[in-house]
């Protein structure tokens, strides 16, 4: 059911439309329309607040600092207190406590943050020198310790060994033959050479093997002509220091943290709602001296929405109801309003666009006849059962999950009609509660309504639940048509039920279960049908149109023979199971097929109890493509 | 016990339904996965429009088992 919406306009002196702004968003019950250049008589401008670049500016700035502030546990309480404050503040004390806040933190933060990153730097230099000493530590014994030569190590991969002579050959031509280089494999890829050469000509060799992009690794000054060891010894020690320095330096993040993070925090979430504010504002419009805001609230929320204004303004700001064209109507938002046990199938609504405000909502519909085709299908008490459980575990587990708390609420009722099928086929994990003697199938109506051996009063059953609902559907279709207005619409779908009645009744008399003689009544009323079929959807496309809703209620045999094929599998399940010489073996096959069934269970029999509501049913009289209820208001947190 | 007329039959009913729902959803999963790489907003309708061609194999299961029960 869809909730009765009012269009409100909102106005009042231009001093105050901030804070009207910020109580409208706050009161989050506004759907928004654009009011600029919307009402001829008054000239409005567009809103253009100046402050727009400022805060973007602001909210980079902290974003930055609380990318570098580690997070700290805040007490919600306090935190909600804090926010309601800042956020009825007026826009310059807003900025200037911003401004305050940071000026205080940002160069601390700063200066931190460029330190620690320094550090980070630094210790990933060591790691690589201690990574390049440790490969070539082994060589140690083969390198000359002259005065007056330097040691540059170069890295090749072993694919380009070929080229080590050709180095070789040029840094003797460069060094005037000055120079030495010892060759070893570091490890499977890697060869280091080591070179020594005359300090005068450093510049030249480093700009040699620069310019031939071969990786060297320049040990710092400091280590030049200490044996490896020591330098190792130096790195460790180096290292440890800079960590030390790195911890000081985040327990003093952590001391900021503690102190600030809570109103930065808060500062920020502020200054992001007025920024979407300001997104909104583009909607509002205005005159030299006062301001108009326009939207759709819900029924319900009328009051608390013009409560939320006059407390703050009283007489200052008008909220005044305006009168709905059938215009208007069209172009409403949709607001769904449904009791508690159908609110989870608006989820399903999802699948198809919202409907129209003047349409009927199909939610109500899928919460009756939903549960009951997915009963049909699954039908097993053990399974029953089985769906319940695993829905409520993952119902309990999931709490902050929208979609697993709706899907599982649906899998929660669709359970009850399961567990009653199951009673009704006799049916307990297949056919394992009958051999157990625990359950048989019910005999009611004359049948014995075992699913294997009712095949046919199965498929009569659920083929007459598809002439229901479709039946349903062209009668909802007939009251959409007359609330539209759509003479057209009307006489389509008052002629296809005559059409379809017709053909029943001739079935229906020709397979004896009427009287005979309602065969020339049945064709009669198909007759009737045609001119209204061909006034409402043309003269070829109306009539034909009979095929598609005969093969749209033969789709729900579908119901079935999914069953069928169901049931069938939980008996191979216990067959197969039964027919194992060790017993554990047997119930782990058996329990094995049997879960497998449940998960085709949850999945397949929604699906397709889905499909027959999407494209069966609603075609025969939903629209859709109606406009959500979007409020202005905060956006939930990710 | 079937006769081989009707084992036939009923093997065709549902392998010749199969065969057309496996082609037309091998046709609608490409295009699907098209649409919804585009726009996954639209993975709903694609889901359904995917389940459609199910009515023609579900209709030749239908078919094959009244004629092996029947």
């Amino acid at each position: 059911m869809l909730q009765k919406m009012r269009k409100i306009l909102v106005t009042g002196s231009k001093r105050n439309s901030q804070e009207v702004v910020d109580v409208l968003y706050h009161a989050g019950t506004l759907h928004l329309e654009d009011v600029s250049n919307r009402i001829m008589e008054i000239k409005l401008e567009k809103w253009e607040p100046e402050i727009r670049e400022e805060i973007t500016a602001l909210l980079v700035k902290i974003g930055g600092i609380l990318l570098t502030l580690p997070d700290v546990k805040v007490d919600k309480g306090h935190r909600d207190q804090m926010y309601e404050e800042i956020y009825w503040m007026k826009y310059p004390d807003l900025i200037r406590r911003t401004h305050a806040a940071l000026s205080e933190l940002e160069h601390g933060v700063k200066d931190l943050s460029a330190r620690k990153s320094d550090l980070g730097l630094a210790l990933t230099a060591l790691d690589r020198y201690e990574k390049t000493i440790r490969k070539i530590q082994s060589l140690e014994d083969q390198l000359p310790y002259l005065e007056g030569y330097e040691v540059s190590v170069l890295l090749i991969q072993k694919e380009f060994e070929a080229l080590i002579p050709v180095i070789r050959h040029e840094l003797m031509r460069i060094t005037r033959n000055q120079c030495e280089m010892v060759v070893a494999g570091i490890d499977e890829d890697t060869i280091a050479a080591i070179t020594v050469f005359n300090k005068r000509m450093s510049e030249e060799v480093h700009s040699f093997i620069f310019s031939k992009n071969v990786n060297e690794v320049r040990l710092p000054p400091e280590y030049m002509g200490m044996p490896f060891t020591e330098v190792l010894q130096h790195i460790e020690a180096k290292r440890e220091g800079m960590r030390d320095q790195i911890r000081e330096i985040d327990d003093e993040l952590n001391t900021l943290s503690a102190s600030r993070f809570e109103e930065i925090s808060v500062l920020r979430d502020v200054l992001l709602d007025r920024s979407r504010e300001i997104e909104a504002f583009d909607q509002f419009g205005q005159t030299g001296h006062f301001f108009m805001v326009m939207g759709w609230v819900p029924e319900i929320y009328l009051n608390t929405t013009r409560d939320a204004l006059f407390s703050r303004f009283g007489n200052l700001v008008v909220v005044t109801e305006l009168s709905l064209s059938r215009d208007d109507c069209e172009h409403a938002p949709t607001f769904y309003n449904n009791p508690r046990i159908v609110r989870p199938f608006e989820f399903l609504m999802q699948l198809v666009s919202p409907p129209k405000y003047n349409e009927i909502d199909p939610s109500p519909l899928l919460a009756f006849f939903f549960p009951l085709f997915f009963g049909l299908m699954v039908g097993d008490i053990g399974y029953g059962i089985v769906i319940l459980i695993i829905a409520l575990a993952v119902k309990m587990r999931f709490k902050d999950l929208d979609w697993a708390q709706s899907l599982m609420s649906i899998m929660i009722i669709s359970a009850v009609p399961t567990i009653f099928f199951g009673y009704l086929f006799g049916e307990f994990f297949g056919d394992f509660g009958e051999m157990m003697g625990w359950i048989h199938p019910v005999h009611l109506f004359g049948v014995t309504w075992n699913r294997i051996e009712a095949m046919i009063p199965f498929l009569i059953f659920a083929i007459a639940l598809g002439v229901i609902h479709i039946f349903l559907g062209l009668c909802l279709g007939i009251v959409n048509a007359a609330r539209m207005r759509n003479k057209k619409h009307l006489c389509e779908k008052v002629g296809m039920l005559t059409a379809v009645t017709g053909i029943i009744l001739v079935i229906a008399a020709s397979a004896e279960f009427i009287p005979v003689i309602l065969v020339s009544a049945g064709i009669i009323v198909l007759i009737l049908a045609f001119p209204l079929l061909i006034y409402g959807g043309g003269a070829v496309a109306g009539p034909l149109e009979i095929m598609g809703t005969i093969g749209n209620i033969l789709s729900y045999a579908r119901i079935m023979a999914i069953g069928m094929a169901s049931v069938i599998l939980a008996m191979v399940a216990n067959t197969l199971g039964g027919s194992m010489e060790v017993a554990l073996l047997g119930v782990l096959v058996a329990s094995l097929l049997h879960i497998l069934n449940i998960a085709l269970a949850m999945f397949s029999p929604s699906l397709h109890s889905v499909r027959l509501h999407v494209v069966e049913c609603y075609s025969k009289f939903y629209e859709g493509g109606g406009n959500p209820y979007k409020p202005f208001k905060k956006k939930p947190e990710v | 016990m079937p006769d081989l007329g009707q084992s036939l039959g009923a093997a065709l009913a549902i392998g010749l339904a199969a065969i057309g729902t496996a082609w037309a959803q091998s046709r609608i999963g490409v295009a699907g996965s098209g649409t919804i790489a585009e726009n996954p907003e639209l993975v709903g309708p694609v889901i359904i429009m995917e389940a459609i061609p199910e009515t023609m194999v579900i209709l030749g299961f239908v078919v094959a088992a009244m004629i092996l029960m029947l």
